[in-house]
């Protein structure tokens, strides 16, 4: 992809739809002392989601309502690429350092479009799940069973690497399918009103910078392993940009 | 730019007639002296839009399909008569005060 076009991928679909090839043809033109604003203008847009037009009724809360999953997606994949630390975990057996995790899935559940109680849609639905989910169902498979099947029981040099590449490329591929599937699922079901939309990004935001929060105090009482400064920054970029939007969601 | 600033620059420039996005950038770099960049120019002309300030031109044929003309609305021409009038009077106090005769 040449860097105007994907300059241009950047932005908001609404934006992308009405302008996308003036935007890629303006930085192509102008070369590359025109990236830092055409950057920043994209960047813009995201944080302002009231600026969007919309091409279709219901565009900017559909639109919306995949961001928060991504955004979710995203916190998921940095918990684990972290090697979570002993003060951030997501598990029912630890409930005071899983506790971020709370307004995350409430939030996740007031964004999520509501199922359409009719059985052809439901029908309809879980066909939509079934197609799309099923390359991850399989790449996740055949990872476990490669990891069963101890094949390389302690892999060394290039097949570590590789290992590892491939285990990134599993889970990426899963997160973003599933956010794949809640496009697919917002075409159809009911759409979160704004308000909800708004309520829901300000609990994903205050479950992010809870998780920044948890990340950055054992640092402060120097308990070595337990914290991690680098997954409080970007906990903390993904909480700024989530409840920025959220912020300007209430705007009339 | 403040994208206050862009808003406003477009919409004086579409005050005088429906342009697409190059021919816009071009006067504003008349006006100004300088184009827009392409961040703040379409991230201005997606709020106008967004409020309603501006809107696609009905335009038929060959530059329609390659280029979005965009005009103003009337809100929009209300908005940039009550904001170049407020200009006007700020500008007007600053002469006055530097003790130059406003032209």
């Amino acid at each position: 992809m040449r860097p105007s076009a994907l300059m241009a991928s950047l932005y908001p679909p609404a934006v992308r739809e009405r302008w996308g090839a003036e935007i890629s043809s303006q930085v192509s033109e102008s070369g590359i002392r025109s990236w830092p604003d055409a950057l920043l203008g994209a960047g813009r847009l995201w944080l302002h989601p009231s600026d969007w037009p919309e091409t279709t009724d219901g565009q900017t809360r559909q639109v919306l309502a995949v961001a928060l999953f991504a955004v979710i997606a995203a916190a998921a994949l940095l918990v684990r690429a972290a090697n979570q630390p002993v003060a951030l975990t997501a598990s029912l057996r630890h409930p005071a350092t899983s506790l971020w995790l709370a307004p995350i899935l409430l939030g996740a559940g007031l964004a999520a479009p509501a199922p359409p109680l009719r059985w052809r849609a439901l029908r309809g639905l879980a066909t939509v799940a079934a197609r799309t989910l099923s390359g991850p169902a399989v790449a996740v498979a055949v990872m476990i069973m490669t990891a069963r099947a101890g094949v390389l029981p302690h892999p060394v040099g290039h097949a570590r690497i590789g290992l590892i590449a491939g285990y990134w490329a599993v889970l990426s591929f899963t997160a973003l399918r599933l956010c794949t599937l809640i496009t697919r699922y917002a075409r159809t079901a009911r759409l979160p009103t704004t308000r909800r939309l708004r309520s829901a990004a300000m609990l994903i935001g205050a479950g992010l910078s809870l998780a920044a929060g948890q990340c950055l105090v054992p640092l402060i009482w120097t308990v070595p392993g337990a914290g991690s400064p680098a997954l409080a920054l970007a906990y903390s970029l993904l909480a700024a940009v989530t409840i920025t939007a959220a912020h300007d969601l209430r705007q009339p | 730019m403040h994208s206050a600033d862009a808003q406003m620059l477009v919409l004086t420039v579409l005050a005088d007639g429906p342009r697409h996005g190059y021919a816009i950038n071009t006067a504003i770099e008349e006006l100004t002296g300088r184009k827009l960049g392409p961040g703040s120019l379409y991230g201005a002309l997606s709020r106008l839009e967004a409020r309603k300030l501006a809107r696609p031109a009905d335009t038929a044929g060959e530059a329609a399909g390659r280029h979005r003309t965009m005009q103003i609305t009337d809100a929009g021409r209300a908005v940039l008569r009550a904001e170049l009038e407020q200009m006007a009077r700020v500008s007007q106090a600053g002469l006055r005060a530097l003790g130059t005769t406003p032209a």
